[in-house]
């Protein structure tokens, strides 16, 4: 993959989020067009070097750290543009899109290569695994970011910001898809797990936290009916729990050895 | 009705409604996960009591890591159980639910993933008690292994070949294995990387695959190079054979005379070989290949110069059983229905303007 071909990424997205702040500022609905036009363009772009990538590997080339950070930041812009289509949440776009650039700016200066698929890896139940994975995760992130904003409304009471019941509906439709999405891919990944070694849970720390992070986010859609904790408690929990699952992605391939490394 | 009686029932009435408590639900889920959060970063760091974990059933290994560290595994039985008062509380909820089917058919996929959930709790915990996990297992070629803990069971290596790229980094594993059940074939299968042979709750996977020395060959005046396998007989003329017993690949003489291995690695290979003649066999004994000849083989007239080892292939094939794999697998099902269904009925209640939260 060309570098100049994500540093032109980067700067779409840089500055479609430089025109979301502009829009907070200066309320102008042509700047906020301007910067989802700018985000339909770059998911367009990023989809187009997703799909080269994996035509070139023959396989999903999702693998190592620049390719997970590289889905995972096309996951989350996708979700945005399906968000903001959906709710027209403008400003909402600073935070998941600010979010976005720290994913793809830490994809930025790592190696591009496409390396070798190990046979364990040689699945169409990976795929599944990798695609449910990370499309829940963007999920996730998204749900950290309107929780972050859904805090800060709650003290501002800015009409420059979507209002609290919007935002809450959002969270709560995020955590909901993301859930779902995250539980088809321990499905997948359980399955896999028993066809290439002999057991369909693992006791790897990396597979123990994705347990947790399914089991985190099952009680969040339970959490959402009790009524206290609507709002802004739930806008916390959506906090720590991309704080769990930043550990199950990041930390552990990074920090921990694990059977799921990270390049 | 008595007041012990109402008082029963009402107790009764009050234990089940704690047993479908929401509240009761998230305050076990956060202290399993709290407990398994911790519990993770334990095993993390001490991998010489959590190793085994992973290589045997929990009914083997938690009472071996109980025995050598009970404060560092007390979290695997208390998160165990706060998992299964989870799925009890679960059970509960569904049992409430499907009471009241009538009103609440909308939360179908829900309470499909509920089901799912309890089915997968109960496949673990009888896959852990009464499953197994074994191997790596050594077989060769035509070899029959012994299934573990099921008498009558075993396995035969039909076929093994390793697929390797040209740099000779391993491709996948090819064992065309059958399994038979007190002499009668019950199954037959390619057994290679995420292919594994699954029949009744057992599940044969390879591993890996490794060569052993299995024999030499040699350089002979008038006869070029000819080979000596485990086993085989070389004619040396129409009343001479020699024959090939057993192969070391590192051996040496103990102090009282006797040929002990010392090594797997090929270092200093010795053969025991058998010198046959028309009224039989007239001489036996070791040849380290780096001496000479033996005087008896020399004598003979044989005249052998070892040029470079033979070597068989084996493959390493690991054999688990969970004899709760289909449950798991009906379990699994559930969940995916019900994912399925709650995402199909979130957006037909959103497209319907019926309860536009989720």
């Amino acid at each position: 993959m060309s570098k100049s071909l994500l540093y032109l990424l980067f700067s779409i997205y840089a500055t479609a989020t430089i025109g979301y702040l502009l829009h907070l500022i200066w309320r102008r609905p042509i700047i906020a067009k301007g910067a989802l036009a700018l985000i339909a363009v770059g998911v367009f772009l990023q989809t187009g070097l997703l799909a080269h990538r994996w035509w070139l590997a023959g396989y999903l080339p999702v693998t190592n750290l620049f390719a997970t950070l590289f889905f995972f930041s096309w996951a989350l812009a996708l979700i945005y543009l399906y968000f903001e289509l959906r709710y027209r949440i403008r400003a909402t776009g600073l935070f998941v899109m600010l979010l976005n650039l720290l994913l793809l700016g830490g994809a930025l200066p790592r190696d591009t290569k496409i390396s070798a698929l190990i046979p364990a890896l040689d699945t169409p139940l990976f795929s599944l695994h990798i695609i449910f994975s990370f499309i829940g995760y963007a999920f996730f992130a998204m749900a950290f970011s309107v929780g972050a904003l859904y805090l800060c409304q709650s003290r501002l009471h800015s009409n420059r910001l979507p209002d609290l019941q919007t935002l809450r509906r959002i969270n709560e439709e995020a955590i909901f898809l993301g859930f779902s999405l995250f539980t088809l891919c321990m499905i997948a990944g359980s399955i896999w797990a028993h066809i290439a070694w002999g057991h369909w849970f693992s006791w790897n720390i990396k597979s123990v936290w994705s347990v947790l992070v399914w089991m985190f986010y099952a009680g969040m859609c339970h959490a959402k009916f009790i009524r206290r904790w609507q709002g802004g408690v739930y806008a916390w929990l959506s906090i720590a729990g991309f704080g769990v699952v930043l550990f199950t992605y990041l930390g552990i391939g990074l920090l921990l050895e694990s059977n799921h490394p990270l390049e | 009705m008595t007041n012990n009686e109402r008082k029963s029932l009402s107790l009764l009435h009050r234990l089940w409604l704690l047993g479908c408590s929401l509240k009761l639900a998230i305050a076990l889920a956060s202290a399993a996960t709290l407990l398994i959060m911790g519990g993770s970063l334990v095993m993390h760091f001490n991998p010489a009591i959590f190793a085994g974990m992973e290589k045997d059933i929990m009914a083997r290994w938690l009472p071996w890591a109980w025995s050598q560290a009970p404060l560092l595994v007390a979290w695997v039985p208390l998160s165990g159980i706060c998992v299964l008062l989870f799925a009890i509380n679960t059970l509960c909820c569904l049992i409430d639910w499907l009471l009241k089917i009538k009103a609440r058919w909308r939360k179908t996929g829900e309470y499909l993933i509920h089901a799912g959930f309890i089915l997968l709790s109960i496949a673990f915990l009888w896959g852990n008690i009464s499953g197994f996990r074994s191997g790596p297992h050594r077989i060769f070629q035509g070899e029959h292994l012994a299934i573990p803990n099921m008498t009558g069971l075993s396995l035969r290596l039909e076929e093994f070949t390793p697929q390797l790229e040209p740099s000779g980094r391993p491709l996948d594993m090819l064992n065309q294995v059958s399994l038979w059940d007190n002499g009668t074939q019950v199954a037959e299968a390619l057994v290679r990387m995420n292919h594994p042979l699954i029949y009744n709750g057992l599940v044969i996977l390879p591993t890996s695959f490794g060569q052993e020395l299995d024999g030499f060959k040699f350089h002979m005046p008038g006869r070029g190079v000819i080979e000596l396998r485990t086993g085989s007989r070389l004619s040396i003329s129409s009343e001479t054979n020699i024959i090939l017993h057993k192969m070391l690949p590192d051996a040496r003489l103990n102090d009282q005379g006797r040929v002990i291995q010392t090594g797997s690695r090929l270092n200093n290979p010795a053969m025991l070989i058998s010198l046959q003649g028309p009224s039989g066999k007239l001489w036996e004994g070791w040849y380290f290949l780096r001496s000479p000849l033996p005087r008896q083989l020399r004598e003979a007239g044989i005249a052998l110069r070892p040029t470079e080892p033979v070597f068989k292939t084996f493959s390493l094939l690991t054999i688990n059983r969970d004899p709760a794999d289909k449950m798991a697998a009906v379990g699994a099902g559930c969940i995916t229905l019900g994912v399925f269904f709650a995402l199909f009925s979130f957006y037909r209640k959103r497209a319907q303007g019926d309860r536009p939260e989720v």
